[in-house]
């Protein structure tokens, strides 16, 4: 229809709390609740070995079962998310946080900074990050450190960016030229005119770099270079667990399946509605 | 008129050489970060040269002695590091530490497997998502949108290497009708390649999906349908190609994907790779392997980002907006 | 030329729209005859696009039309969907607004052409391209068949999309504001375009908010407002001796008909330049200009779009820096003294904040009192409850105001209205000037004005700079 008339039908407001995210708010606090009070609640150590509950199915004396060690997999799994969560938020606060400040600083000033950033990224970019990871990792295996230096190294970059074109676009339009003419400063521009139109997409960015730094973790101590057993990673868990898949296949999936509930409530918490 | 012909090739030059700087971006990147590497490692870094040069089984002492002399160790690390990248750009790229094979006639070997895997799973990825996206977009809200919706979600949850072990589970291990790993027959490629075209389907659907949903509401296409044509040619002439061009440029997007997925793949399903070597070669720590299975597969995803981008070029006559 | 079958008569009665239970457009009814075109006039929102996608059949889904339309005697309300859709290119053709957004960006124009030959009228592939062509030749574009749209004029993309009309055959041509977004050269020849149409024996509806367009068009025209049609009657009648109230203030909005602004002597410069020169990249837009404006002085600057002409104005504000040349501002003025209105009125303010909220804070900001505040926007029509609404929820003539009061409050000695009015519906641009001129007289405000509406300069300003 013509964009002229489209002021004659009516339009209703959506809320911000859509059914997906409310679901996908619950799905992560759950597991939150999971990863914190886990441990407390069961109060076994994750590293205790029982051989004669080698493999135990759920629900006998374990509620979850135990590993070919004995070792109760609720208590594991708890440690494993509380560790993903842990190791996930530090990565991506460790590369949002510049990335951010980077960004809004090349938006505002432009000029040499601006062009020393976008090399930067540039050539960071070139790599697919996991490839720069590995790299990495080749000085120190199985260690967090380079881990965590290789993620933080490739997420800054989708931070600063996003912040640098949407900070950028919303500054050169009129109404931010209006704001200065009217008397208003840099602060009060940042404050009131930039920071309300990047954090939406700031929030929904840090969600799919959680997701990506919960995943590239898992993945890399999965394949044997990131975390390595007896650490209860969840990705290590599977690999350890591997060998036994044909007479426990559900312990080799439970990690898996705690994956994937936290990416998934994740990803459904910052969803934005389908158009 | 004469002059847009022109215009073009002139930004096909530009893509082409974009592309082409990457790709030095990614040898000097990869140079660099081998070259710390072989020198932060502990031990001596002239008896691992050398090593890496000659092979393990050469006459080690000797060389490492010829390796610190010719080299000059005691040198400055500038100098010693633009030797490095000179070697790197005539693709004289050594031996593996551990099997003493020269690195490129590994690479040749392992490139076809990679080949295979990443090209079949593309090609499978092609032909799930964006004809899905296609009945989704063309309605929206009904149950191919919903049902795709649902599956995209879950998929992209999935890492690719659990999604592997629930493939394995499901299809090797309950009905028993692939082999959970190995390599050389098409079964053997089954498993690893639906791993990774699920996880690349589950995206460029949505993307397929919404592209077709945006050219939906375009004013060229209610303009289409008000000139009388029916609904069909509608779709074939005025939708396709336009929401086809959302949907491949994303594929240099998906490419990372795609590269990343392969390595992770490969280990899972023991497919002898380019990138089973090199996650072989992390733990080995073998340098010039990391670094010439590094610099493959970093090639690779930017000859496939060259090949999306000459495709969006032919099928997209716009100037591009900066 | 496909063998055109000729209608004799369109005639719409009691036509209604309906969203739902609401009814936004009622009571339309007037007849298309051969040689007697139909023209309705109206602001944005009145609901006239929506009847012309009445009679096509193509009203948004959830919009509904009642009544009568009638080709010739077949009832086109009555008929199925796919009855309707068989109707559209081959009997009644809409001509898009804003053509070059309406051709699909990625393929030649001859091929847009082509299909409808093709695909419509089933003729083969070599038989097709030559009709095109022909097509393309009769609207002056041979030579250009294989553009694409971008590389196409405005005009141009207007007569490829007239040219696919032809090749539909339809008889009925529907024309919805097809002068949307073109300057005033350009809107002449769209007008010529649709004369000949009529000329040719097709019956022609043509929708929009240009009284000269309508003025040329002759036939019948239509005023209407809030969805219903307030007058109808020969051009001339409707357009010199108006009978609804609002027909007439949309008649007397027009530049041409204000009244003489009196306004006193000018006094001392406020802001001037001397040997002004600005390149765009490789372009220069002016060399050595040199302006001034004085205290109660209105100064336009008329030129055509890309001349420059808003550039002149950001250089005197501070916004933009000059290549070359001097600014001269009156000494001991705070900056706030400078201010500036907006082509488009929502791009002026902050998106998510309520004019409430963005009113607070620049009272708060200058120490200002909320009451006179207030006092103001009662004076300017702009009623308490816009206060608690987004600038997106705001007409676009009150946000404009709601401008002119903000920069009002800061006390300005220079106001720069970039194409302030473009934008807005005649009515909504007269009252808008209103205001301005009223400031200019009582506060001894210097107002620069750039347009790209002669007309408007002549009526309002004390001196024209022309510009490109």
């Amino acid at each position: 229809m013509s964009t002229a008339d489209a002021t004659l039908v009516p339009i209703t407001q959506r809320s911000w709390l859509t059914p997906s995210r409310m679901a996908g708010l619950a799905l992560l606090g759950l597991l939150a609740l999971f990863a914190l009070s886990g441990p407390l609640l069961v109060s076994v150590d994750p590293s205790e070995q029982d051989f004669a509950a080698s493999l135990a199915p759920p629900g006998s004396d374990y509620l979850l079962g135990a590993d070919h060690y004995g070792r109760s997999m609720l208590a594991r799994l708890a440690y494993g998310a509380r560790l993903s969560f842990g190791m996930a938020l530090l990565t991506v606060a460790t590369a949002a946080v510049p990335g951010i400040l980077l960004g809004l600083l090349a938006a505002w000033r432009g000029g040499w900074l601006e062009r020393v950033l976008d090399l930067v990224s540039t050539v960071l970019l070139a790599l697919p990050g996991l490839l720069l990871v590995l790299i990495l990792l080749a000085f120190a295996p199985g260690t967090f450190g380079p881990l965590y230096l290789g993620l933080a190294l490739t997420l800054w970059i989708e931070f600063y960016r996003v912040t640098w074109v949407t900070a950028g676009g919303v500054l050169k339009q009129p109404h931010v030229e209006a704001t200065r003419l009217l008397g208003f400063g840099t602060s009060y521009i940042l404050r009131s005119l930039v920071l309300p139109e990047i954090r939406p997409i700031l929030i929904t960015l840090s969600a799919f770099a959680m997701s990506t730094a919960i995943i590239a973790i898992s993945t890399l101590s999965a394949i044997s270079v990131g975390l390595r057993p007896p650490t209860p990673e969840l990705g290590a868990m599977i690999v350890e667990l591997l060998p036994y898949y044909a007479e426990a296949p559900l312990h080799v999936l439970m990690p898996g399946i705690l994956i994937f509930l936290l990416v998934l409530g994740l990803q459904l918490a910052t969803r934005s509605d389908a158009r | 008129m004469g002059s847009l012909p022109s215009a073009g090739r002139n930004r096909m030059k530009r893509l082409v050489l974009a592309r082409l700087l990457q790709a030095g971006l990614v040898m000097l990147v990869v140079g660099i970060l081998c070259f710390v590497l072989v020198r932060a490692l502990p031990g001596d870094p002239a008896m691992r040269i050398a090593a890496g040069r000659y092979g393990p089984d050469a006459n080690i002492t000797e060389a490492a002695e010829q390796v610190r002399r010719e080299l000059g160790l005691d040198q400055p690390l500038l100098v010693q590091l633009g030797a490095s990248l000179g070697q790197l750009a005539r693709l004289d790229l050594g031996h593996s530490v551990v099997t003493g094979l020269p690195i490129t006639k590994e690479l040749r070997i392992q490139l076809g497997a990679t080949l295979w895997l990443s090209g079949s799973a593309l090609a499978l990825s092609l032909l799930l998502g964006p004809p899905i996206g296609l009945l989704a977009g063309l309605r929206r809200g009904g149950w191919v949108d919903n049902a795709s919706l649902g599956g995209a979600i879950v998929l992209r949850s999935l890492p690719p290497f659990v999604l592997g072990l629930l493939l394995i589970l499901v299809f090797a291990m309950l009905l028993g009708l692939f082999p959970p790993a190995g390599y050389g027959t098409w079964r053997d490629l089954a498993l690893p390649a639906l791993t990774l075209a699920l996880g690349l389907a589950a995206v460029s659907s949505r993307v397929a999906r919404d592209a077709v949903a945006a050219v939906a509401r375009t004013p060229y296409l209610a303009f289409a349908r008000l000139k009388g044509l029916p609904e069909a040619v509608v779709v074939r002439r005025h939708v396709l190609r336009n929401a086809a061009i959302p949907v491949i440029s994303y594929l240099a997007l998906q490419a990372i994907y795609l590269i990343e997925g392969v390595v992770v793949v490969e280990t899972l399903f023991g497919i002898p790779g380019i990138g089973h070597a090199l996650v072989h070669a992390v733990i080995a720590r073998d340098v010039p392997m990391v670094q010439g299975t590094a610099l493959a597969m970093g090639l690779l995803f930017v000859v496939i980002a060259m090949a999306v981008d000459l495709a969006c070029h032919w099928l997209d006559p716009r100037p591009k907006r900066t | 030329m496909n063998a055109p079958v000729r209608f004799q008569a369109l005639t719409v009665s009691d036509l209604a729209i309906s969203a739902g239970t609401t009814t936004i457009v009622r009571d339309v009814a007037f007849t298309l005859a051969q040689g007697r075109p139909v023209t309705l006039l109206g602001a944005s929102g009145s609901g006239k696009s929506l009847v012309a996608h009445a009679i096509m059949g193509s009203l948004p889904t959830g919009l509904s039309a009642q009544g009568v339309i009638k080709l010739d005697g077949e009832d086109l309300l009555a008929g199925t969907p796919a009855q309707t859709r068989a109707r559209w290119g081959r009997t009644i053709a809409i001509l898009p607004q804003e053509p070059w957004l309406a051709l699909d960006p990625t393929m030649r124009i001859a091929g847009q052409v082509d299909e409808v030959h093709h695909h419509l009228h089933g003729f083969g592939s070599a038989a097709s391209s030559d009709r095109a062509r022909a097509d393309l030749a009769d609207v002056g574009l041979a030579g250009r068949e294989q553009a694409y749209p971008h590389e196409l004029s405005g005009g141009m993309c207007q007569r490829a999309a007239i040219a696919v009309t032809h090749a539909a055959g339809a008889s009925v041509v529907i024309a919805d504001e097809p002068t949307k977004g073109l300057d005033a050269a350009l809107r002449d020849g769209v007008v010529e375009r649709l004369l000949q149409e009529v000329e040719q024996g097709r019956l022609l509806l043509t929708i929009t908010h240009d009284i000269e367009v309508a003025a040329a068009l002759g036939g019948m025209v239509g005023v209407m407002l809030d969805g219903a049609l307030v007058e109808f009657g020969p051009a001339e009648q409707v357009l010199e001796q108006p009978r609804h109230d609002y027909a007439r203030a949309l008649i007397a909005a027009s530049p041409t008909k204000w009244p003489a602004s009196l306004l006193p002597a000018a006094g001392e410069a406020v802001v001037s330049a001397c040997g002004l020169s600005k390149r765009f990249g490789e372009r220069p837009l002016f060399d050595e200009l040199s302006i001034s404006v004085r205290r109660g002085e209105i100064v336009a600057i008329v030129g055509p779009s890309g001349c420059g002409k808003t550039t002149v104005g950001n250089i005197l504000l501070g916004l933009v820096a000059p290549d070359r040349g001097e600014v001269e501002r009156t000494a001991g003025m705070a900056p706030t003294r400078f201010q500036k209105l907006y082509q488009d009125p929502p791009a002026a303010f902050v998106p998510h904040q309520t004019l409430r909220q963005s009113l607070g804070d620049l009272l708060k900001l200058h120490g200002l009192d909320w009451m006179r505040a207030e006092a103001s926007m009662e004076r300017f029509g702009l009623g308490r409850e816009l206060l608690d609404r987004r600038p997106s929820e705001v007409s676009g003539g009150e946000l404009q105001r709601f401008a002119i009061l903000r920069a009002l409050l800061l006390d300005p000695v220079f106001l720069f209205a970039d194409e302030a009015t473009s934008r807005l519906d005649p009515v909504s641009q007269k009252d808008v000037f209103a205001i301005l001129i009223e400031a200019v007289r009582e506060r001894s405000l210097g107002l620069l004005m750039v347009t790209h509406e002669t007309a408007l300069a002549e009526t309002v300003a004390h001196r024209i700079l022309k510009l490109g």
